[in-house]
């Protein structure tokens, strides 16, 4: 991995780090359009595939940006990519946390935390539209996708029971797909 | 479960790191490793309390409830903002550092690990099949979390505005992501500061 390449990939996790706001899956958008069409690390089937993998991983979904780091410089681009997406946002919360505590009576940090809630709202529903429209889906994978929505809302059922479960029944359907053309 | 009680529960308020005995950087390792080894699947904030508040006794209720707010305000992920302001109570800056850095490493780890199965498998239709369930899962999951955040706009005209509007920004005009967010998030909290103890829209 040459050292341009490198850079990129530090420098687009820094700001990314610090607009985090809702976590991992808020920047998820920013990450597909920066890796897919800013740089062209890779096309947007391998970044759901990246997605999809960090999904099936336990830990913050921020941790995609290892995947992402992996995938275009091995080892050193993961760690690399780590770092640059988790320091920043650490440093903040490390520097600025106590005194937010204690400040937590005046009406402008009220209005910082109710401010923040419609920029979350926006990034985590653009990285929903980005995600379910680079990905290519059929109307079965629709159906999964607010099938899935629906057991997580209306039951106790855990996420990795959801996982396994799906991805069983896609890889037999696919298995059965292949056997019969 | 070890039943290792080296500290009792402290009542001292805000300021823990001033009254409480000194809590030993290698229990704090091993606390915030266990934790990311263990976070399967969200619930790791429960998971955190469990351990920071019932089973070690370093934080009161009250201290860790604080805390989980700023690491929600703050950016960044939740379990790595909660673990750097708990270690940080703590043992400063090297405590924030090391609980970090164990409640990342397990989970870093094991996704290179799935990388690498990505790598040797993705030629495999099949494999590309689960992937594609897998996405729609992490997907749904997104659209839940999506949901649950529109909630807490509490159905106010103007807020729902500015998320459309992030929105439209950043999903369907590609426009960068950042710049979007550090234009429209003071906006958005000028907007909050004025619309405090008005009458809610809709």
């Amino acid at each position: 991995m040459d050292d341009d390449k490198l850079l990129s990939l530090v420098l687009m996790c820094i700001p990314l780090s610090l607009v985090s706001f809702g976590g991992g899956q808020a920047i998820v958008a920013g990450l597909q359009n920066q890796t897919v069409e800013v740089y062209g690390w890779m096309n947007s089937q391998q970044f759901t595939d990246l997605f999809a993998v960090s999904r099936a991983a336990p830990g913050p979904s921020t941790l995609i940006v290892a995947l992402i780091g992996w995938q275009i410089g091995g080892l050193l681009g993961a760690i690399a990519a780590t770092l640059a997406i988790f320091i920043p946002s650490s440093l903040l919360i490390g520097l600025v946390g106590r005194l937010w505590l204690k400040r937590r009576a005046s009406p402008w940090v009220t209005a910082i935390e109710r401010g923040l809630i419609p920029i979350a709202v926006g990034l985590i529903f653009a990285g929903f539209y980005i995600l379910t429209t680079s990905a290519g889906f059929k109307f079965y994978d629709w159906a999964t996708i607010f099938g899935v929505f629906a057991l997580l809302w209306y039951t106790k059922v855990g996420p990795y029971t959801i996982l396994a479960g799906v991805g069983c029944i896609y890889g037999v359907v696919a298995h059965i797909d292949l056997l019969l053309t | 479960m070890d039943a290792q009680h080296d500290e009792p529960p402290s009542e001292a308020g805000p300021t823990i790191a001033a009254t409480a005995p000194v809590i030993k950087l290698s229990a704090l390792l091993s606390s915030f490793l266990k934790l990311g080894a263990s976070s399967f699947g969200g619930g790791t904030t429960a998971w955190i309390y469990r351990e920071t508040v019932e089973r070690r006794g370093w934080f009161s209720e009250e201290q860790f409830l604080q805390a989980l707010t700023v690491a929600q305000v703050m950016p960044g992920a939740n379990a790595v903002n909660l673990a750097v302001f708990l270690g940080m109570q703590l043992r400063g800056a090297a405590g924030a550092t090391i609980a970090a850095f164990g409640m990342v490493l397990p989970a870093f780890i094991l996704i290179l690990v799935l990388a690498g199965a990505y790598h040797q498998l993705s030629g495999y239709p099949e494999a590309q099949a689960v992937l594609t369930g897998l996405a729609c899962v992490g997907i749904a999951a997104t659209l839940l979390n999506g949901v649950k955040a529109s909630r807490l706009l509490n159905k106010r005209i103007v807020p729902i505005l500015v998320a459309i509007l992030v929105f439209v920004l950043v999903a369907l005009l590609r426009w960068p992501l950042v710049w979007v967010v550090l234009a429209l998030t003071p906006t958005s909290i000028v907007i909050s500061y004025f619309l405090e103890g008005k009458p809610r829209h809709g």
